[in-house]
């Protein structure tokens, strides 16, 4: 005798309910699915095939399959290529560097005060980006404190030494701009990390500095993914900090993008240019995530 | 076990010895003026109701909490001072505090690796503790798959392969369910006759102290009120909170009239010759299962016999429950085997007695 045979045929109603069930997880996939639809995967079809087109803004443009706008990345800009790397990779991990230690100190020392320290690190979000930036151009100010004390100390060199308008300007904004979304994350993933962990291990022979290395880093590493993602991801496409607080020399791939949508209106170059940065973020982002956290980020 | 005066000169040091070890918490004393000699090899258990300084005591052994005054010897080393990563001493902690991003086997090789046994030897080490635990089949998980008594053996392996020369157990038991803490209790005694090191076991369940311990501190405002074997202070619990926190006690007053007490309603209780001081009020107890509970028309079958009627009757299988109300001694709890079908029904008038010998005295 098998169960199923015994099994009493399920009414009308259980059916019914069974199919609304069913239905259930589509139906409130639905909205986000069609937002994606409509504003990314049109969108990037549309770049996709504008960057295949050739015209101008008088003549309008056609798509002709050709690719001039694609080799054109690969040609002539390179600099600007390597420099969005070179300021998103720089902005990381000189702002991870600043990150780490101050979110481990909100988690671990600030006890009572860890609320007005979080909201210290976020009240600055609330004055726009543009503003942000601007302010940074008072602070490296060639007659600014900052550059009249490096002069004195020797580390600039007097009277021609200047901060604004350098790469290290563009630096300082980025780290500063995106400091918020590095610390946040990291911090946390710290205040996750129950403190009985770290007796666990100093009970177990491991040092402060070992219990550190071999507790607290790897239980961090989710924030710290996060964290690095959430500034390079942004960094790499940004334009304002060369902008304000650079030069031409540091031109970064964003400038030229605005520039090619906005300024020369050469629409199937900036689609191309933009369609290349995206890729290549996209790239960094997956080989670092396989080999750096995996795990982490699926627990 | 002996107290810090007892220990017979020349000896070996004991395993653990606390000296006036005093911890205060602003103006709290959490542990006050304690003194304590733990043997080579004992498994010794301290109890107490939450915030008796047992934890801080234990905390205080294992380096996690400094004493605010006194000192801690481990095997006549001072060790007062030093940093938990720099005493000879583990510990298993309440919520086990198993390294989530670590397999079991790193989770137990971690004390090893970082002594720097070489890795032949920890893979050998930690094979072998896996097995005395029953968990080698799990080596390659993580602890979040693990039950709460899998992860439990995890945290008792971690710490024992070591080869501490004092496990410190900070109710490792508390979170299991009762079946599961009551199989644990016979490994966890299983494993410490086994590897024959000191355990010093905390806990606030009086049931797992006796089942496990050959020495018993009880701890009551941060000092230590009775101090023995499980049968020698259950039998003679000598204060009323050890007589109420260690099992079920009846407590009564009465005077001293020569070797008897007499109690408030004018019934005589004779205690073990010689346990009386001479003369006054004293307090006195009997345990509820030491009671013998008989119709009211019958003979008293001990010397020591009071009448009462029930108010209250639970029958729990093992045994039946009884509240009776006396007029000498109040309402006393009863516990009776049930070893025949006779049951009092709650009204009923009944005869209590009990052996002088199980009189004990709990102060004046």
């Amino acid at each position: 005798m098998t169960a199923t045979a015994d099994r009493p045929a399920r009414t009308e109603a259980a059916e019914r309910a069974e199919r609304r069930r069913r239905r259930v997880p589509y139906l409130l996939l639905a909205p986000g699915l069609l937002w994606l639809l409509v504003f990314y995967v049109i969108p990037m079809f549309q770049l996709g095939t504008t960057s295949l087109q050739e015209g101008t803004l008088e003549t309008g443009y056609r798509f002709t399959g050709n690719v001039e706008s694609w080799t054109s990345v690969f040609t002539t800009y390179l600099p600007q290529l390597r420099n969005s790397l070179l300021f998103a990779f720089g902005a990381t991990a000189i702002g991870l560097l600043v990150a780490y230690p101050l979110a481990y100190a909100i988690a671990f020392y600030t006890g009572r005060w860890k609320g007005l320290f979080l909201s210290l690190l976020l009240v600055p979000l609330l004055v726009p980006f543009l503003l942000r930036t601007l302010a940074w151009r008072v602070i490296l100010a060639d007659q600014g404190v900052i550059v009249s004390t490096l002069q004195t100390l020797g580390i600039l060199p007097d009277a021609t030494g200047r901060l604004l308008s350098t790469g290290w300007a563009v630096l300082a904004g980025l780290i500063y701009n995106y400091l918020a979304f590095m610390t946040l994350p990291i911090y946390v993933a710290l205040d996750k990390i129950e403190p009985r962990l770290l007796e666990a291990a100093n009970d177990l022979y491991a040092n402060p500095w070992t219990a550190f290395r071999k507790v607290t880093l790897p239980l961090s590493m989710p924030g710290v993914i996060s964290g690095t993602l959430l500034t390079f991801i942004p960094a790499a496409g940004d334009y304002v900090n060369v902008d304000l607080l650079g030069n031409r020399t540091w031109t970064m791939m964003g400038n030229v993008i605005q520039s090619k949508f906005l300024v020369i209106v050469d629409y199937p170059a900036a689609a191309a240019i933009s369609l290349t940065l995206m890729a290549i973020v996209v790239t960094m982002v997956v080989v670092y995530v396989r080999r750096v956290g995996t795990e982490e980020l699926l627990q | 076990m002996s107290e810090n005066q007892d220990r017979p000169p020349g000896g070996e040091p004991p395993a653990v010895e606390l000296v006036e070890v005093t911890k205060s918490f602003g103006d709290f004393n959490a542990v006050d003026s304690l003194s304590l000699d733990i043997g080579e090899n004992q498994f010794f258990a301290v109890i107490g109701p939450s915030g008796c300084g047992k934890t801080t005591t234990l905390r205080m052994v294992g380096g996690f909490e400094e004493p605010t005054a006194g000192t801690i010897r481990l095997h006549g080393e001072d060790v007062t001072g030093k940093k938990p990563y720099q005493r000879p001493v583990n510990t298993v902690f309440q919520s086990y505090a198993l390294f989530p991003h670590l397999t079991i086997f790193e989770n137990v090789a971690f004390g090893l690796r970082r002594q720097g046994v070489e890795s032949a030897d920890v893979a050998r080490r930690v094979g072998e503790m896996l097995e005395l635990v029953q968990l080698s089949q799990v080596a390659k998980r993580k602890p979040r798959q693990l039950s709460g008594g899998q992860q439990q053996r995890v945290a008792l392996a971690r710490a024992l392969v070591n080869h501490p020369r004092v496990l410190l157990l900070d109710e490792p038991l508390g979170a299991l369910d009762l079946k599961l803490r009551k199989e644990m209790q016979i490994e966890l005694k299983r494993i410490q006759q086994e590897v024959g090191i000191t355990f010093v076991h905390v806990t606030h369940d009086q049931e797992e102290a006796m089942t496990m311990a050959d020495t018993i501190a009880v701890m009551n405002r941060g000092h230590i009120e009775r101090m023995g074997e499980p049968v020698e202070i259950y039998d003679d619990p000598r204060t009323p909170f050890v007589a109420s926190f260690l099992g079920a006690s009846n407590l009564m007053e009465g005077d001293i009239d020569g070797d008897v007490v007499v109690l408030a309603g004018g019934d005589r209780v004779r205690a073990t010759p010689g346990a009386l001081p001479n003369h006054g009020r004293v307090a006195i107890g009997v345990r509820p299962e030491k009671i013998l509970l008989q119709p009211a028309d019958e003979q008293p079958l001990h010397p020591n016999g009071l009448k009462g009627t029930v108010t209250d009757t639970s029958f729990i299988g093992v045994s039946t429950h009884y509240l009776v109300r006396t007029e000498s001694a109040g309402e006393l709890a009863v516990v009776v085997q049930n070893l025949d079908t006779r049951r009092f029904a709650p009204g009923t008038s009944v005869l209590l007695s009990w052996e002088p010998g199980h009189t004990f005295v709990v102060g004046g």
